[in-house]
């Protein structure tokens, strides 16, 4: 009974009891207006979709031109793009925009042996097409059928020559190769990069993060070196070396104002094009690396700190100067025999260890210390170059301020010399080399007065034209050449002779500054020299006749480039043609 | 009513569908073009690198020195200065007084 009641409960749940009145709803009509509208809201809203989809479209590519128009270069991942030429590393320059070094796009040849169809046949045409190929591994390495390089570095007539072989198997691998223009010029200063592109020495190993800086990319590295320059002097330097059979070489020059390295140049050189492992010691950067006991040509210090100090003059006479001086265990002595009393311009001029042994005595070597520590000549050389010699530390024992004076007991390297002399020509401010043209320079110290400038340089002009000077044979008519020979050995190896001259011209206002060196040379007598209008050969293997006659040489040729206002060789000139 | 709606939406559902498809194809062709002219500058840029390159190459003073040989000089060597005039008025001046030099000279040979 109970279970019936429930059940109708359950039947009557949707009826309202207390409902008053009722209506017949219009079912048909209702419902079918209701199914139009909903299919005509239905119909609108997915018009409006196309539309918005369609609008979006049109809005996407409208964006899509203007930054196509607004940004040309942008729009495209141009770094990606295959075609796009873009190198990785920049150009190096000389001082005139002439290209030293640069990367060209080339490729390295391989194979994938997986394509090979005919190996007999692949091998054969290899074979007469590459006879320098070695065939014989080719073959093993395709059996091994693994991808391989047969010639890294191909030049477009070999890449022409593969790609006419028509095999599928080869393949051309893009790559960057560096190339130098000037072959063995600048091997020394430029250095090279490895197959990756990374610098492994000189200037390339030193810059390599600024030659790899992608903002400069466009902009090349310039450098201080004269191309012209540094090949005259580079050919002189060789024919020099064959001339007197010397075993090595070097020269730098130097704008003595700035520092500027025009050219600098060490024998025997290499041909940077070719990558080689060289380990023989005559290939080091000679005027950075090397680190010699310059000899005489110290002896301009010595002059220069006794005039600085006002101890003497370039007249003062020095009496009684004795043949030979005894310090300890050594005697110092002249290579030649020179008059009793020489002034202090004599003593350079003819260039008198003794002489300078007491010159250095009156400047002291407190005096000696601090010029040496100022002037940091037994520091290593401050250069954009990773290739840098260490002078040897100076020990200030017995004799040492005596040897110094003449350059004997201290090393330093031909570099630092150099920058030494065209400070003690330029006013006395010291310089700092640079390879680097438009860089930052620092305020520079002064080591000497103007006046004791302009004294030495004309005291090492007297070295050249006086008739007891040692360095005769550079006096190039018209660029006031004045110099001081030196004639020294490698430190630690006495068996190596180095002769040496370093001049500065035009010496009545010194603009350059030019060391000459040569390894072992040897008197040439075959070699007729012009000494003075009178035709004679060498009657002594020093620097007066070999090194400085190679600067003359050099001077000679290298002065029009220069373009020093020769107001000397003018007159000489207007004199010969019009009076 | 509901015709005209529908005639209007057409209308512009292929009014867009044929602007769209004209803008995407114009869009094409100027990405093409561009792709062709980055490809064309590239290959000149690669040309005008190489070119450049042998320019400088050949125009070495040892690439020189070898081509002067050829045309029979013996050194490489910069002109003297003696030699170098500024300007043409300079040179014609000189040359001038030169050869007035050379008459007086053969004039007093002639008198001797």
């Amino acid at each position: 009974m109970i279970k019936k009641l429930k059940i109708n409960k359950n039947k009557n749940k949707n009826i309202n009891i207390n409902q008053k009145s009722f209506y017949f709803e219009d079912f048909l009509e209702t419902n079918k207006k209701n199914k139009i509208l909903k299919k005509s809201n239905n119909f609108q809203d997915r018009v409006y979709l196309l539309f918005f989809f369609f609008f979006s479209l049109i809005l996407i590519f409208s964006i899509k031109i203007t930054h196509i128009s607004l940004n040309k270069k942008n729009i495209f991942n141009i770094e990606k793009q295959t075609s796009k030429f873009s190198l990785i590393r920049r150009d190096i320059v000389d001082r005139n925009g002439v290209i030293i070094s640069r990367n060209v796009k080339t490729f390295h040849a391989a194979i994938d042996p997986k394509l090979v169809k005919d190996k007999k046949n692949f091998l054969i045409k290899l074979r007469i097409n590459f006879q320098d190929l070695p065939i014989n591994e080719i073959k093993k390495k395709l059996n091994q059928k693994k991808y391989f390089r047969i010639i890294k570095r191909i030049n477009q007539e070999e890449k022409d020559k593969l790609w006419a072989l028509g095999e599928k198997a080869i393949k051309f691998e893009p790559f960057e190769a560096r190339m130098y223009t000037h072959g063995n010029l600048f091997s020394h200063i430029i250095g090279q990069v490895d197959y990756d592109n990374y610098g492994i020495s000189g200037i390339e190993k030193y810059f390599d993060k600024e030659l790899k800086n992608k903002k400069l990319l466009n902009k090349p590295l310039k450098l201080t070196l004269d191309s012209n320059v540094q090949y005259i002097i580079n050919k002189e330097l060789n024919i020099a070396m064959k001339t007197f059979d010397a075993t090595g070489g070097g020269a730098v020059l130097m704008d003595v104002n700035n520092g500027d390295i025009i050219s600098l140049v060490s024998l025997p050189n290499f041909n940077i094009n070719q990558r080689a492992n060289i380990k023989d010691k005559k290939f080091i950067n000679k005027i950075t690396k090397g680190v010699y006991e310059l000899g005489s040509i110290f002896k301009t210090f010595t002059v220069a700190l006794a005039l600085e100090h006002k101890l003497v003059d370039t007249n003062t006479i020095i009496k009684d100067i004795p043949r030979k001086i005894r310090c300890s265990i050594y005697e110092i002595t002249d290579m030649k025999d020179h008059p009793k009393n020489l002034t202090v311009e004599e003593i350079l001029i003819r260039s008198s260890n003794v002489g300078s042994v007491i010159l250095a005595k009156k400047v002291g070597e407190k005096n000696f210390k601090e010029f040496i520590k100022k002037t940091k000549i037994t520091q290593n050389p401050e250069i954009e170059l990773e290739e840098v010699g260490v002078p040897h530390q100076l020990k200030w024992n017995r004799c040492k301020l005596e040897t110094v004076s003449y350059g004997h007991g201290i090393t330093t390297t031909p570099l630092q010399a150099t920058a030494l002399y065209a400070a003690m020509s330029n006013g006395g401010k010291l310089i700092i080399p640079s390879l680097i043209k438009d860089r930052k320079t620092k305020p520079s110290q002064t080591i000497i007065s103007k006046e004791t400038s302009n004294k030495l340089s004309n005291l090492l002009r007297k070295v050249v034209t006086s008739k007891v000077g040692t360095a005769s044979l550079a006096d190039k008519n018209g660029y006031y050449v004045g110099g001081k020979t030196g004639t020294a050995e490698s430190y630690g190896d006495k068996k190596n002779r180095i002769n040496t001259f370093i001049s500065i011209f035009p010496a009545s206002k010194p603009k350059y500054t030019l060391f000459i060196m040569l390894e072992n040379p040897k008197i040439n007598k075959d070699l007729i020299y012009n000494y003075r209008g009178v035709e004679t050969k060498a009657p002594y293997n020093t620097s007066g006749w070999n090194s400085v006659y190679v600067a003359g040489k050099i001077i000679e040729k290298i002065g029009p480039i220069l373009a020093i206002n020769n107001k000397e060789f003018t007159d000489l000139y207007v004199v010969e043609k019009f009076n | 009513m509901f015709r005209t709606k529908i005639i209007i939406s057409i209308t512009i559902f292929i009014t867009f569908l044929i602007l769209t498809s004209v803008i995407k194809n114009k869009t094409r062709i100027i990405e093409k073009k561009i792709l062709n002219l980055n490809k064309v500058i590239s290959i000149k840029e690669k040309n005008f690198n190489e070119a450049e390159f042998d320019f400088y190459y050949l125009t070495s003073p040892a690439e020189l020195e070898k081509k002067l040989r050829l045309i029979g000089f013996n050194d490489y060597q910069p002109i003297k200065y003696s030699n170098i005039y500024l300007n043409i008025s300079d040179l014609t001046k000189i040359k001038n007084k030169i050869s007035n030099l050379n008459n007086l000279n053969d004039k007093k040979t002639e008198n001797k």
